[in-house]
């Protein structure tokens, strides 16, 4: 069996990058929308965490960044849902149609 | 064969991980698709370990494995009156966006493998994945208190007014009512 290299860490990040960006273009709930956002964050994660491994193993400056990505994320998400929570009490509704403003 | 070139371990887990990932798009439920999502990312973390990145898994699977999915489940448990989604199926935009999507999805890997056939070594290699844990804990010490220390403190300067602000403006909108 052919030994996995650095394209097969890139390609999976790569699908995982591209099924949480249809997820959130096609999703109508919004918490859906949120975890494919996080999707997306995951994918560009393993892409640094990839090239920081097979490219650069001295600096390793991609597991730094994947560590600030993931706390930016977070901050993200917090405030996304903050958002959300102050939508739903005005709409009473997941549905991201019926978020048209701010 | 270590872990991290054993096709063994990776193919079924890659697998597991893009299903579980497209089960989240898929449920309609969205219960299930947060436990889906929740596999996805104890499935990164794992990636990560093998990557050689034990910091990063660790990190992973406590933010988003634990902590952003009890934040989500709450945020769920109060908002969700019904325990299922509020969709309108778009039937034919649907179909039409899934076929959009794969063609895409063609579209790059199309690309990536011929790209791959014209730079078969585009980038340039390390010489060999020595990766050890007092190499990991010094790159890392190194790049958050030396070179990217303004980074680090940005990030967490972020952090604290996401903190402070969201605290402020609940106490606004409690005095507003």
């Amino acid at each position: 069996m052919q030994e996995i290299t650095m394209y097969h860490y890139l390609f999976l990040g790569l699908l995982l990058f591209l099924i949480g960006l249809f997820g959130s273009i096609t999703s109508k709930h919004i918490i859906k929308v949120l975890i494919c956002i996080e999707f997306i964050l995951t994918g560009v994660n393993i892409n640094f965490v990839t090239f920081a491994t097979f490219c650069d193993n001295v600096q390793l400056d991609g597991f730094i960044m994947a560590l600030f990505y993931v706390a930016i994320g977070a901050v993200e998400l917090a405030v996304a849902l903050y958002i959300f929570y102050l939508m739903y009490i005005q709409k009473e509704s997941e549905n991201i149609d019926k978020y048209g403003d701010l | 064969m270590s872990g991290i070139d054993n096709p063994i371990i990776f193919y079924p887990v890659s697998a597991l991980m893009i299903l579980m990932a497209l089960l989240t798009i898929g449920y309609r439920n969205i219960f299930r698709s947060l436990l889906c999502a929740i596999a996805v990312f104890f499935f990164a973390g794992f990636f990560f370990y093998i990557l050689g990145s034990e910091y990063n898994a660790v990190i992973q699977i406590a933010i988003y494995g634990i902590a952003v999915p009890v934040i989500l489940g709450l945020a769920i448990m109060f908002t969700n009156t019904k325990g299922k989604m509020q969709e309108e199926s778009s039937g034919k935009l649907k179909y039409v966006l899934f076929l959009t999507a794969g063609i895409f999805v063609l579209a790059m890997v199309y690309l990536i493998l011929t790209s791959l056939a014209i730079v078969p070594m585009g980038f340039n290699f390390a010489e060999e994945i020595t990766l050890n844990s007092l190499q990991v804990f010094s790159a890392f010490s190194n790049g958050i208190y030396v070179r990217y220390v303004w980074a680090f403190e940005l990030v967490s300067l972020i952090l604290t007014i996401v903190v402070v602000g969201l605290t402020l403006f609940r106490r606004i909108n409690k005095c507003k009512k």
